[in-house]
């Protein structure tokens, strides 16, 4: 792990113990928003039938995977 | 700490709705990211692992269907004997997600030994989290993390849990779930 990024990891983590009423609104826009792009990304894919394959490989790929 | 439903992400609320319903039939927990995740880590992820109890055939159609009713579908198959039969008793996980959605998916599987067995028997709700959830405990995501799994990403998550739990860890239990992961 880098240097910096591990020191990021401690500083948030340490605001988030110390701020536990806090956090939450400040992480939730950035998790939200990941899922919301995937499914406009997966969205304008399901538009095209070269989308609609892509997806389906995807599917297929999940569906033998093993946790 | 109380939060407003309206606090609740994406991930948590698809969570929250999922297991509401699987609890009624079995019991579960959920592990690995969405424990880091649901604990202000910040980092992606679309689906969220859950391990459930070993059920009959029955009481996983019971299972299932009632998921069916509450808009959520399984990627696998619809039929819930395929489902059990071909994936969940071959040790292979299933997903579901709402119908008609790409994600989040909840990935689910049967315990599968032992350590798994005492993961349900000491699973716990986590106040820290808001969250009314059945989770593994935060010693053994830790241990898993650290121990088996040992990506950046699951050292990371470590390390950000033992920084939220400081002062709560029990860190001899740690490193007796090490130890047996270890003798495995």
């Amino acid at each position: 792990m880098r240097e910096e990024h591990s020191e990021q990891i401690e500083r948030w983590a340490n605001y988030i113990r110390e701020n536990p009423e806090k956090w939450k609104s400040k992480l939730k826009p950035f998790l939200d928003a990941q899922i919301i792009m995937a499914r406009r990304f997966y969205s304008e894919l399901m538009k095209t039938e070269k989308g609609r394959q892509t997806l389906l490989k995807i599917k297929e790929m999940k569906m033998g995977q093993d946790l | 700490m109380e939060r407003g439903i309206k606090d609740r992400t994406i991930l948590e609320e698809f969570a929250e709705d999922f297991t509401k319903i699987v609890e009624k039939h079995c019991r579960y927990i959920i592990v690995s990211g969405f424990v880091a995740i649901a604990h202000g880590r910040s980092r992606g992820t679309e689906d969220i692992d859950m391990i459930i109890e070993k059920i009959d055939e029955k009481r996983f159609e019971e299972l299932h269907n009632d998921l069916i009713e509450h808009g959520f579908e399984c990627m696998q198959s619809e039929n819930p004997q395929i489902i059990y039969m071909d994936y969940l008793l071959h040790k292979t996980s299933v997903r579901y997600t709402k119908k008609g959605e790409f994600l989040p998916e909840m990935e689910i599987k049967f315990v599968k030994d032992e350590l798994d067995d005492y993961q349900i028997k000491t699973r716990v709700k986590l106040p820290f989290t808001g969250l009314n959830v059945y989770f593994s405990s935060i010693e053994m995501n830790i241990a898993f993390k650290e121990e088996y799994l040992k990506s950046d990403k699951d050292m990371e998550d470590a390390k950000h849990l033992r920084i939220i739990y400081k002062d709560k860890l029990n860190l001899e239990e740690i490193e007796k779930i090490k130890m047996i992961k270890m003798r495995r």
